[in-house]
């Protein structure tokens, strides 16, 4: 029988040991908030529909996207667990720094997707007209 | 019973302990090991030198050819600056200045920018993860030759006064009514090279991914190779957009299908779009790689570990995202809806925030060190002032009404070769000067590096610091000369005096990289006093890439891990032989880098050479519209890729297991999701379908953009056949699954049957998707035409599918592919997965979405 699979190590930390990408998470509902935005704009203006829906819509989509990156960054706050665990660095080579180092990354990525969302939520707050 | 049961899994001890590591190799151990590698790892001599496929050889190529196509590039911009010298002046023709000032461009980003990320990256990838090569070298091999033939037939249209003039960016409809061949040398050659960059993407991220050490895992990996795994996947999503925008380009200039012709519904705003999806991207993937090199550096110069090497990580990651929302910033002036430019104006903001948290990281880390001043860290200095300064230009220029006002200006000219200059070249000349030693095991001088320094420093300054000046002074872009009333003239002559100057820091740098160095004798290993992997290296050089592959738990290995190179030098880690004289390297998990199996790893080939030749015939002829020779090219060029995969690839080995080293048995194969090819079709199959959904905005775009999209009373496709031909190929697709799941419950009989049957599906369904858009003309309007073209888009990727399914069938025949090893079949399934998705989004935009379109 194989020891090479560490079987508590895997029931520890099973949902990640496969996948880097939850990591992008954040940053992907910063995509997908982007890309609908744009499409929806770009729709109403060429076809003329009425600016105001599309402003309350993309209001309505930016609640939705800054509440689930919030939810995201509020998970890996806890997976980072930096107030109970002091390490900064992280920087050991045990699944223990390996998963207190994801959730550390998915953390400033869902703060910096969470900016960009605003960001890019403020010209439709701005800008009352296609034009 | 599947064959995840029949294949083996790693046995013994994993993690070593410390005892396990400190168990002394014989002497006559060691001198095996070391006999065994030398054989196994022999570089070819004489003229058969020219067959290699190790990294270090294809690196080392690589990289000089992209600095020669660099340095042609330069010298290109320096006759454009003789010629903007003064008011009036007649050294260049507009023809000629217009074909040099695009090849300028071409080259420097499609030619310079990105071939130099990946060939250093070739070079340097493995020996960061302490391994022997990359997952593939011989599609290195096979991406580097692609690059020369493509590279020598772009720069070589300018000999024969062909070349493309219509800007590095081709726009139409400027470009797709430009007489001669110039813009089909640039599309094709371009494409063509594209091609061979995503080639070396996808062996770069599986490289990253796959072939860490043992324990490496990913809180611990060099920070170059997360910047090279981002950077992989940036280059994945944004290069398909482009190839998806050349094939309609070309699809124009060649036959005539109106797709950039407002006249017959086209438009060519579709391919702005197209290009600087890719556009904009790319300049992060030219920056994010070259700011890597800095990343090594400086740790190494304040002689500690780098600080927040999580923010960093976020750097990394979250410019990758955010530059893909910024493309429209090279589009402010073409009448979007102010709304839409808003979007974009906002994410150029924003992507400030993720650039500059890396460029703190590195200043704190100065900071907290016991900074040892080098001549790298004199060049990452320059790159960061320069850089500096040309990202605050860039907060301005993503102001919309500023951009709008210097919109095609000089202006534009100097920010970007700030940023260029800044991001790319001075940090890539800091690596040459840190990583020499590793690449040559010489050193370079520190006398001449800092004259090459102050010349090309100073030089830089003097010519792009004024351009901003002469930009706002209203000196637009692109014009071969202007009036002396003007008053530009001044500005110009010193922009050209400091051209001169950067030439001549240049040749001080190109001597010192040449020069003979034979006096230096045996350098040190770590000249530097490194903590990074690739300080382990052998000097003098051995071909093996690593003595014996270690066990990492820290990130500067060399500093944190005492006595690690003298454990490895003595062949204590993980396969420290080649029992066989095969080449091998180790296969590791994802995350946490835990020890797979033993890739079999390809040695020195020619196909590979030939394969690239016959591409480039296959993507050279069609240039000047002769197009048998270019399908004769095209058929040899698959001929020579499938005899190479079927001679080299996922055979069944002699052994299914090896002893590792250190206790360790390994299997030698692996099929599915651990193995290294699946990861390469999976990454592959990701970036095509970015090109697919390219098209698909295409159709979207049209319909917002246009309102006679479709054109009332058009043909539309027909239903009937659509459903037969969309039927067949998931015909095809469930029929290649169901061979699978049979071959690997050992029904050998049926699973032939069902993978002889597949092909047939598919090309039946080819065929009726073709009727289906027969009837349509389309040459007469835009909708026809991109039907036209998703159907051949989809035909082609059926055709390779029938290859694909037809090489299983002969494999499960001749016994490479059996229920054991069936790799070749879980990777085709893999492939004809997103055929079936493929085929269901084009049967609907096909059939269905034209009658639900308002």
């Amino acid at each position: 029988m194989t020891q090479i699979t560490e079987k508590q190590e895997a029931r520890e930390f099973h949902a990640e040991a496969t996948s880097v990408w939850r990591i992008t998470f954040g940053p992907l509902l910063w995509a997908v908030h982007f890309v609908v935005s744009y499409s929806a704009t770009a729709v109403v203006c060429a076809k003329g529909g009425d600016v105001g829906v599309l402003r309350l819509g993309i209001g309505i989509g930016t609640f939705l996207a800054l509440a689930g990156i919030a939810w995201l960054g509020w998970r890996a706050w806890q997976q980072w667990d930096t107030l109970r665990n002091r390490g900064w660095e992280n920087d050991t080579g045990t699944s223990q720094d390996r998963h207190q180092f994801l959730g550390h990354a998915a953390f400033l990525l869902a703060a910096i997707s969470f900016i960009g969302v605003v960001y890019v939520a403020l010209p439709p707050l701005l800008i009352e007209s296609c034009q | 019973m599947t064959n995840e049961h029949l294949m083996p899994v790693a046995e013994g001890p994993y993690p070593p302990t410390e005892a396990m590591l400190a168990e002394p190799v014989s002497q006559a151990e060691q001198e095996r090991g070391k006999a065994e590698l030398r054989a196994a790892w022999k570089t070819p001599v004489g003229w058969r030198y020219w067959s290699a496929v190790n990294n270090t050889e294809i690196g080392v190529w690589y990289s000089l050819t992209a600095f020669a196509f660099m340095l042609i590039a330069g010298l290109l911009a320096l006759a454009i600056r003789v010629q903007l010298a003064y008011p009036d002046n007649t050294f260049l023709d507009a023809d000629r200045f217009n074909q040099f000032f695009t090849m300028h461009g071409s080259a420097m980003m499609f030619l310079f920018a990105v071939p130099m990320f990946e060939a250093i990256s070739i070079l340097l990838l493995p020996a960061l993860c302490g391994a022997r090569d990359m997952p593939f070298p011989r599609l290195s091999a096979f991406g580097y030759w692609c690059f020369l033939i493509g590279g020598v037939f772009i720069l070589g249209s300018l000999i024969f006064d062909a070349g493309p003039k219509a800007g590095w960016f081709m726009y139409p409809p400027l470009a797709t009514k430009e007489e001669g061949i110039g813009p089909d040398v640039w599309l094709l050659g371009l494409s063509f090279i594209e091609v061979a960059s995503i080639a070396a993407a996808v062996e770069l991220i599986v490289g990253t991914l796959k072939t860490r050490p043992p324990g490496m895992r990913v809180n611990v990996m060099p920070l170059y190779a997360w910047y090279v795994m981002v950077v992989g996947g940036m280059i994945l999503f944004a290069f398909p957009p482009l190839i998806a925008g050349d094939f309609l380009f070309e699809l124009e200039r060649s036959f005539n299908w109106p797709f950039f012709d407002p006249e017959r519904g086209g438009d060519p705003l579709l391919w702005q779009h197209l290009f600087w999806i890719f556009g904009h991207p790319e300049v992060y993937i030219v920056f994010l790689p070259s700011i890597a090199i800095a990343a090594m550096i400086v740790p190494t110069v304040a002689r500690r570990p780098i600080v927040g090497y999580s923010w960093i990580v976020l750097s990394a990651v979250g410019t990758g995202f955010l530059s893909f929302g910024l493309w429209v910033h090279h589009m402010f002036t073409t009448g979007l809806p102010q709304l839409s430019l808003g979007f974009f104006s906002a994410a150029s903001e924003a992507v400030v925030i993720p650039t500059g948290i890396q460029l703190f990281a590195f200043v704190a880390t100065l900071m907290v060190g016991r900074v040892k001043m080098s001549l790298p860290m004199l060049w990452i200095a320059g790159a960061l002032a320069i850089f500096v300064a040309g990202g605050l230009t860039g907060v301005m220029l993503a102001i919309v009404p500023f951009n709008w006002q210097v919109h095609d200006t000089y202006f534009i000219v100097a920010h970007l070769h700030y940023t260029l200059f800044g991001g790319m070249v001075f940090p890539l000349i800091a690596g040459v000067y840190y990583f020499y030693p590793f690449f040559r095991k010489k050193l370079m001088s520190e006398r001449l590096g800092r004259w090459a320094f102050w010349l090309v420093f100073t030089g830089f300054n003097l010519t792009f610091l004024p351009m901003h000046l002469t930009g706002l002074k209203g000196m637009p872009r692109r014009v071969f000369t202007y009036p002396e009333s003007s008053g530009w003239g001044w500005l110009n002559m010193i922009s050209t005096i400091g051209a001169f100057i950067i030439a001549a820091g240049f040749a001080v740098f190109v001597y010192d990289l040449f020069r003979s160095k034979k006096y230096q004798g045996v350098i040190a290993r770590n000249p530097w006093g490194a903590g990074t992997l690739e300080f382990s290296h052998d000097v003098p050089e051995e071909a093996w890439g690593v003595r014996s592959i270690p066990y990492i738990t820290t990130r500067y290995p060399l500093w944190e891990q005492d006595g690690l190179v003298e454990r490895m030098d003595a062949g204590r880690f993980y396969l420290p032989d080649a029992p066989d004289h095969q080449r091998e390297t180790m296969v590791t998990s994802v995350i946490d880098a835990k020890p797979i199996y033993v890739q079999r790893v390809t040695g020195p080939a020619w196909v590979t050479m030939f394969a690239a030749a016959f591409t480039g015939g296959a993507f050279i002829f069609p240039t000047f519209h002769i197009y048998e020779p270019a399908i004769v090219c095209a058929a040899f060029a698959i001929v020579c890729v499938m005899y190479w995969l079927w001679t080299t690839t996922a055979r069944p080995p002699e052994h299914d297991m090896r002893d590792a080293g250190l206790g360790l048995r390994l299997p030698t194969y692996a099929s599915g999701p651990n193995a290294v090819g699946w990861w390469g079709m999976w990454i592959t199959m990701l970036g095509d379908a970015t090109a697919f959904a390219a098209l698909i905005f295409g159709f979207f775009f049209y319909w917002t953009a246009r309102p006679d999209f479709p054109p009332e009373g058009a043909l539309h496709p027909d239903g009937m056949w659509i459903s037969v031909g969309i039927g067949l190929l998931v015909a095809s697709w469930a029929l290649i699954l169901a061979g699978r799941e049979l071959n690997s419950r050992a029904h050998v009989a049926r699973a032939r049957l069902a993978i002889a049957l597949a092909p047939l599906a598919a090309a039946g369904g080819a065929f009726a998707v073709y009727l289906s858009v027969r009837d349509l003309d389309p040459t007469s309007h835009v909708y026809p035409a991109i039907m036209w073209a998703l159907m051949v888009w989809l035909c082609v990727h059926a055709g390779a599918g029938i290859l694909m399914q037809g090489y299983c069938f002969a494999g499960s025949i001749a016994g490479k592919l059996t229920p054991k090893y069936d790799a070749d079949l879980r990777n085709v399934t893999l492939y004809w997965h997103f055929i079936a998705f493929k085929s269901l989004v084009v049967g609907a935009v096909l059939g269905l979405v034209p009658g639900w379109l308002p």
